[in-house]
């Protein structure tokens, strides 16, 4: 699987890595500010930059330089704007839940104390407002209270809105099992589109969920009513279970298989995004930054007649002009290239085969654009044994009053192997050159045979030198 | 290559029986039964003198101009003709037709020398029907 995946796309492990990385990196942002406004705006400004690439895929100059500026000033513009939620997820968290976990939001929250208590002051007419934060911390919104860090029960739930207590007329903020702070003041809605007998509290409650992911539950003093703010929406409460329910979703302990269910799909469904749009994007990256490389391969020849042999060829290598994305063309390691050339249309003597794209086998997404040489003259024949005469080859000069009458090698034959084409026109071995300059006299001398063509080689390849005997006389002196 | 090829025939009595030491081919049997001329004599030289090669070798200084392959026949059954072809490095310089008469004949080729021409030759003295009769072997030197 991860072979054909390699092969269809053509990423290393380099690209698996970095793809894996940057998924993990997306999925952790979303992970950590989904339910905010962050979100929203970076996934606009995913789509403004997909915008972008389609305006330079077709040439509008000026739709793709005004895309450009707006996604710069949407960056700069999300770290101001939304520097409360950053600062919250960068400072609230610690490392596991950061690099890690998954926050399931107030799992320890008692929503049946809350039920309880809420019901329990809506029958008694006291009017209350409780808010139970999400993600987005408050500190910039509200107007602080006062501390209280109580441990949540239905008895101190009621009695802090009793309307005795000074703290009566704040909101209540409770964080898991605990009441963290009374008397907080919230900001106010200045929605005009509200019904006349939303009082203060409903406003102050519509007013924190209009700017954070807050759920806020309000009782009505004068008639005894529940309402639920969440996400700036109102929900009437007239059932236990639907507040309960709600406050469940909210605290994110929906324990039911179907919510686990839903969650797990949820996040699955974020993972698979992110890692499409980085895979995409890691395609597009790397299709854009194509770049050259050479490479010198040796060439592999491929015989069909197992006769026949390579007795030379003009090029062992050739060198490959390679086109590729910079990490694949980085990545690239040179035994990851073969050339082969097939021998089986040739004939005996040179072939002239031309090194075609064809023979070039490339990892995945790399390219050749040009081979050098392009041509290669191959010399094959069928191997045969000879036996020829061995010949000094003197050089130099010999005194001038002597005469060298006589040379005799020994051996005087040597067997040879190599190409039939070459070896039915050879009668002769030569000896490497023998230097005639200081020769007196006769006598003897050792040479190494000179093997010409280099396609023939010697049977015994100890055999490779021989001995040369020479007789030397004075010359007869030729009449006028 | 500047190539010059004599050839001169003449009737002489033919010399003893020369061993020369570069012979690789011993005169077939089989050839005086075909009535083939004979090879007595077959030497490379640096002149011919008086029908007789002069200062027979396997160097040549490229100093003396030309070389010269003497060839003697004994007996020479019937007219015929024999080659002489001289060789560099196995690369065929020249082949020279030489006519014999009977009752025996000697002849020569020669080939006259350039710069070029250093190296290893030989000469392949064949007859008529192509049957090498001896090769001769020497170099071509300063």
């Amino acid at each position: 699987m991860g072979q054909s995946f390699y092969h269809f796309f053509g990423i290393g492990w380099q690209g698996f890595f970095d793809i894996a990385l940057n998924s993990y990196i997306l999925f952790r942002l979303y992970v950590l500010f989904r339910g905010t406004n962050v979100l929203r705006v970076l996934f606009a400004m995913g789509v403004l930059w997909v915008l972008r690439q389609v305006a330079v895929s077709m040439g509008l100059v000026v739709t793709s330089w005004a895309m450009q500026g707006v996604i710069a000033g949407a960056a700069l513009v999300i770290i101001i704007v939304f520097r409360n939620e950053i600062s919250s997820v960068l400072q609230t968290r610690d490392l596991k839940s950061f690099f890690w976990g998954i926050p399931r939001y107030q799992r320890k929250t008692p929503v049946g104390i809350i039920v309880e208590s809420v019901y329990e002051l809506a029958r008694k007419k006291i009017g209350a407002l409780i808010v139970l934060p999400l993600n987005r911390e408050l500190e910039s919104v509200v107007q602080k209270g006062i501390v209280w860090q109580g441990k949540l029960s239905k008895e101190m739930l009621v009695s802090i809105f009793w309307e005795d207590n000074p703290v009566h007329d704040g909101a209540a903020v409770i964080q898991g099992d605990r009441i963290t702070d009374v008397g907080v003041i919230l900001p106010l809605s200045k929605r005009t589109d509200l019904p006349s007998y939303f009082g203060t509290r409903h406003r102050a409650a519509i007013g924190l969920t209009e700017q954070t992911d807050a759920l806020v539950i309000v009782v009505s003093e004068e008639r005894g009513k529940i309402t639920l703010v969440k996400d700036n929406r109102v929900y009437d409460i007239n059932d236990s279970t639907v507040l309960e329910k709600l406050l469940f979703k909210h605290a994110g302990d929906d324990t039911s298989a179907k919510g686990v269910k839903k969650h797990t799909r949820e996040l699955a469904a974020a993972a698979a995004i992110c890692l499409i749009c980085v895979t995409g994007l890691w395609l597009s990256f790397s299709r854009g930054m194509e770049t050259l490389a050479t490479h010198d391969i040796p060439v592999e020849f491929i015989k069909s007649d197992q006769n026949m042999e390579i007795f030379s060829s003009t090029a062992s290598n050739v060198k490959l002009l390679l086109s590729g994305s910079r990490p694949l063309i980085r990545s690239l390691q040179p035994d990851r290239i073969t050339v082969k050339l097939n021998l089986t249309n040739t004939v005996p003597g040179i072939n002239k085969l031309a090194v075609s794209r064809n023979d070039v086998a490339l990892p995945p997404g790399i390219v050749v654009k040009d081979i050098e040489p392009s041509l290669i003259e191959v010399l094959v024949d069928v191997p045969v044994k000879r036996e020829l005469s061995v010949q000094p080859s003197w050089t130099g000069r010999l005194s001038p009053d002597l005469i060298m009458t006589r040379a005799i090698t020994s051996p005087a034959k040597i067997s040879v192997i190599g190409p039939h084409q070459v070896l039915k026109n050879m009668e002769t071995l030569f000896t490497e050159p023998l230097f005639l300059d200081g020769i007196t006299a006769s006598g003897s001398m050792t040479a190494q045979i000179a093997l010409h063509p280099t396609t023939i080689r010697l049977e015994d390849q100890k055999k490779g030198r021989v001995q040369v005997e020479y007789t030397i006389q004075k010359r007869e002196t030729m009449s006028p | 290559m500047l190539l010059f090829l004599s050839a001169a025939l003449f009737s002489t009595p033919p010399p003893a029986r020369a061993q020369n030491p570069l012979s690789e081919n011993p005169l077939s049997k089989e050839q005086t039964v075909l009535l083939q001329p004979v090879l007595v004599q077959a030497v490379m030289c640096e002149a011919i003198e008086r029908f007789k090669p002069v200062n027979q070798a396997v160097v040549f200084s490229i100093s003396l101009g030309r070389v010269f392959c003497f060839t003697a026949f004994d007996p020479v059954p019937r007219e015929t003709i024999v080659y002489h072809r001289w060789y560099r490095q196995d690369r065929l310089i020249s082949n020279a037709k030489l006519v014999l008469n009977p009752p025996k004949w000697s002849s020569f080729s020669s080939m006259q020398l350039r710069d070029a021409d250093k190296g290893p030759w030989r000469v392949e003295v064949v007859d008529g029907q192509e049957n090498l009769m001896k090769t001769l072997r020497f170099s071509i030197v300063d």
